[in-house]
């Protein structure tokens, strides 16, 4: 039953999800704890200069109070695995605080206004980028493995090769470097202009600004997925049911798209989503060259000033993403593959 | 498995890698590589670069943000390059009382368009010594630059620079020829030193720069006032040039070719450490798994899963930015997540090891687990990880380089990524910087393809339904 196996695997995934961030909060506890602390002694201290007409004893009297009472509020002053299991909650439940200096483009300091800010920036550059890298790759990858050894099989693999541990960050910068400052025919960073133009101009707008970002990831990005796609399908193009397919004389697009490409279908779909999720943790650097105001430029920021609860939150953010597209891979996988349906129950 | 058989299948392994040309590129880069690693200490201009790179007073007298020497060749007007005099003439005389006078005449060949940045004198100096420095010039006249007198020096390095201690000299130089209103109408603040010495005498030598070639004498007398106690030791020059070395310098006026040998044999470390570590400890995992099977494989299953949910990157970022970690400290974080890579094939090949007869038999002959684990099937599942190790080196050595380019690596050591962390703050893709971004991510680079050379080549021999028919 697909619906078993579905429900199976969400449940799994959170359990997974929840069993990371209970690490991750124990590992950071210390940090996160110090942090709160300077918070607090900061909260008291604004309310501590509002006071007015108050004596200094009373003031010292109301610091110890509200500190206290904040403390108690934060549960800092419990045992440690109970402070642990509280951050874990809080953070499972998107509860994140405030960040320290980061502000959101409304001026907010709550961490969520911050991060949902910036999570559809980030999945617009990589789904895009994505979706090309797939066609083209997939594309590219039946062509090679359809002349295996020949010419353009050759310089596939080649270029897939030299181009495996290419930093594309370093590309980014050289591009930068050539594009924007040299020639200028691209902005700098960010997703808009400013003043940002409206109708019609304001997508316009948009294209200026993602076009090198995603010509960078792209020039890159096809190669594996092109690499991956051709021993795949190479793989299969040596199974019996394709010769019979091709003796029966079945038209050798019909074989390739329809048969080959069918079969392939399962793996290819993992690549492509693991490439997706790939992505995720190598857009945190490349986000930052680029100043697009993503969830990666907001590692680089607060790395930069040393935001903890921003640093925190978008980790697991990232982490919760890339455990969604897990969850996601393995459901369009099941759906994809019908062996996987009917083994479900077991 | 005995020696003479390791040797066979290395003799037949070797047999197949032969017809590899990626394969034979990758090993050759790899083995250039090691090379320089050993013999580091040749292949640096700059020797002490390894304890010094972060000392300001190691690269004092370079020229930031030179470009590279061999730029001069796309250029209409040749820059000097940075050299240094060591190789002086000696004289020495006997004075009245007993103190002697040593000349020390270094010549250097002035042939460029531009003129030096900077002359720059070095000693080593024991007890009372005054030192003088002067030029004299292709067309006879002579500069007396500047001179110094510290008593009671304890085999100190003095440094006198032509910029600095000689700015009245040479603008009293200047003044003999330039004219009257062109000295008004010069600006104080862009006067160098060296602009003059290397000028030819006009009357607007003020203004113009009209190179003065030929050969420059450049003499340091030292008075050794009392020869018993003081003396002179490796007096040298410095001519600062406008353009340095193989790949330039940094603006920090490091050079950025001994950045980049003292980094090789980081990234060599840390990638093959880093998968060397983590291919062992996956293959062993995988064998246990399948080995032991029932709750045991349900459990490192389990475990193998969270591991994988995680992405590396943003964790290893967020752990560097929090702890401050050593090299040593990331290496072994990012073990703690390569080991999943051979995880599962290695776990479904030994699985059908396993009921293999002859481990059937080493079990009726009374071999325990462990035996059987480390003589029967760990050795015949190490060499199908050799792709994957060699595969995951490159993610090894760009996560480490990533990490360093947001300013976390280890301060202690010098990698690529910190360098290209170093031009990124130093606005080296605004200004166009070309020699100190690309060098660096080229090497990662090409460091990625050799590995991805070696392993593909080995993929393609261990697993022949690759093969290309």
């Amino acid at each position: 039953m697909y619906k078993w196996f579905a429900a199976k695997r969400i449940v799994k995934g959170v359990v997974i999800y929840a069993i990371i961030i209970f690490i991750l909060s124990a590992l950071f506890n210390t940090v996160s704890e110090t942090t709160m602390r300077s918070q607090i002694e900061e909260q008291v201290r604004l309310e501590t200069v509002r006071l007015k007409n108050v004596t200094p004893a009373a003031i010292v009297k109301f610091q110890a109070e509200r500190k206290n009472s904040l403390i108690r509020q934060y549960k800092l002053d419990r045992p440690i695995v109970e402070r642990i299991v509280f951050r874990t909650i809080d953070t499972l439940t998107f509860n994140f605080g405030k960040s320290t200096t980061i502000k959101s483009s409304l001026g907010d300091r709550s961490v969520n206004a911050i991060i949902s800010e910036a999570i559809p920036r980030s999945l617009i550059l990589f789904t895009v980028a994505a979706a090309f890298e797939i066609a083209i790759g997939v594309f590219l990858g039946l062509k090679m493995a359809q002349k295996p050894g020949k010419s353009l099989d050759k310089s596939g693999t080649l270029i897939t090769m030299i181009v495996y541990g290419m930093p594309v960050w370093w590309l980014a910068m050289i591009l930068i470097m050539v594009f924007v400052y040299g020639l200028k025919l691209f902005p700098s960073g960010s997703v808009h202009s400013v003043p940002t133009p409206t109708g019609i101009m304001y997508f316009i707008d948009m294209i200026w600004h993602i076009t090198l970002p995603l010509f960078t990831l792209l020039i890159l990005g096809f190669w594996g997925t092109a690499f991956i796609t051709r021993n795949i399908v190479l793989g299969i193009l040596q199974e019996d049911y394709i010769m019979a397919a091709r003796a029966r004389g079945i038209p050798e697009a019909k074989v390739l798209f329809g048969h080959t490409l069918r079969t392939a279908a399962p793996p290819l779909m993992t690549i492509a989503v693991l490439g997706l999720l790939g992505s995720i943790g190598g857009a945190i650097v490349f986000e930052g060259i680029f100043s697009w105001p993503g969830i990666g430029n907001l590692y680089w920021i607060a790395v930069q000033q040393n935001d903890v609860p921003v640093l925190m939150s978008s980790l697991a953010i990232t982490i919760g993403l890339y455990q969604m597209g897990l969850i996601l891979l393995d459901l369009v996988y099941g759906f994809l593959d019908p062996r996987i349906k009917v083994g479900g129950k077991a | 498995m005995k020696l003479k058989d390791f040797g066979r299948a290395l003799a037949e392994f070797w047999a197949e890698f032969r017809k590899s040309t990626s394969g034979l590129i990758g090993l050759g880069i790899l083995v250039v590589s090691v090379l320089v690693v050993i013999f580091e200490p040749y292949a640096l201009p700059w020797k002490e670069t390894n304890t010094k790179w972060r000392s300001i007073d190691y690269w004092i007298d370079n020229s930031a943000g030179a470009p590279p020497a061999w730029s001069n060749l796309f250029t209409k007007l040749k820059s000097p390059e940075t050299v240094i005099l060591d190789a002086p003439k000696v004289e020495t005389k006997e004075l009245e009382g007993g103190t002697t006078e040593a000349i020390y005449t270094f010549t250097y060949k002035y042939k460029a368009d531009k003129p030096p940045l900077d002359l720059i004198f070095h000693s080593t100096i024991t007890g009372s010594v005054p030192v003088t420095i002067s030029v004299m010039r292709p067309d006879g006249q002579a500069v007396d630059l500047a001179s110094r007198f510290e008593e009671g020096l304890n085999a100190q390095n003095i440094r006198l620079s032509a910029d600095n201690d000689g700015r009245d000299a040479a603008f009293g130089f200047m003044k003999n020829y330039a004219s009257e209103e062109a000295l008004q109408s010069m600006n104080s603040d862009s006067f160098r030193s060296t602009n003059i010495l290397f000028n030819t005498a006009t009357a607007d030598m003020s203004t113009k720069y009209t190179p003065l070639k030929g050969d420059y004498k450049i003499i340091a007398t030292a008075i050794v006032l009392d020869p018993t106690v003081s003396k002179v030791e490796k007096p040298y020059f410095v001519v600062t040039g406008s353009v340095s070395g193989i790949l330039g310098t940094d603006d920090m006026k490091r050079d950025i070719f001994s950045g980049l040998v003292a980094g090789l044999k980081w990234a060599l470390l840390i990638g093959i450490l880093t998968s060397a570590f983590s291919v062992l400890v996956g293959v062993l995992y995988g064998i246990i798994s399948a080995y032991y099977g029932g709750v045991v494989d349900s459990i490192m299953q389990f475990v193998y899963q969270i591991i994988v949910s995680l992405p590396v990157l943003p964790v290893l970022i967020v752990v560097s930015a929090i702890f401050k970690p050593s090299i040593w400290f990331m290496i072994a974080v990012m073990i703690l997540f390569f080991w999943t890579g051979p995880v599962m094939t290695v776990r479904s090949m030994a699985l059908q090891i396993k009921e293999e007869t002859f481990i059937e038999a080493a079990k009726a002959l009374g071999s325990n687990n462990r035996r059987i684990i480390w003589r029967h099937m760990l050795p015949i599942l190490i060499p199908y990880s050799f792709a994957s190790m060699a595969l995951s080196v490159p993610g090894a050595i760009v996560y480490e380089s990533t990490v360093s380019l947001l300013g976390l690596g280890d301060a202690t050591i010098v990698t690529w990524g910190q360098i290209l962390h170093d031009a990124m703050v130093g606005g080296a893709v605004l200004n166009g910087v070309y020699w100190w971004i690309i060098p660096p991510g080229l090497l990662i680079a090409i460091m990625g393809m050799t590995f991805a050379f070696l392993g593909f080549a080995m993929d393609k021999i261990l697993h022949p339904k690759l093969q290309t028919r």
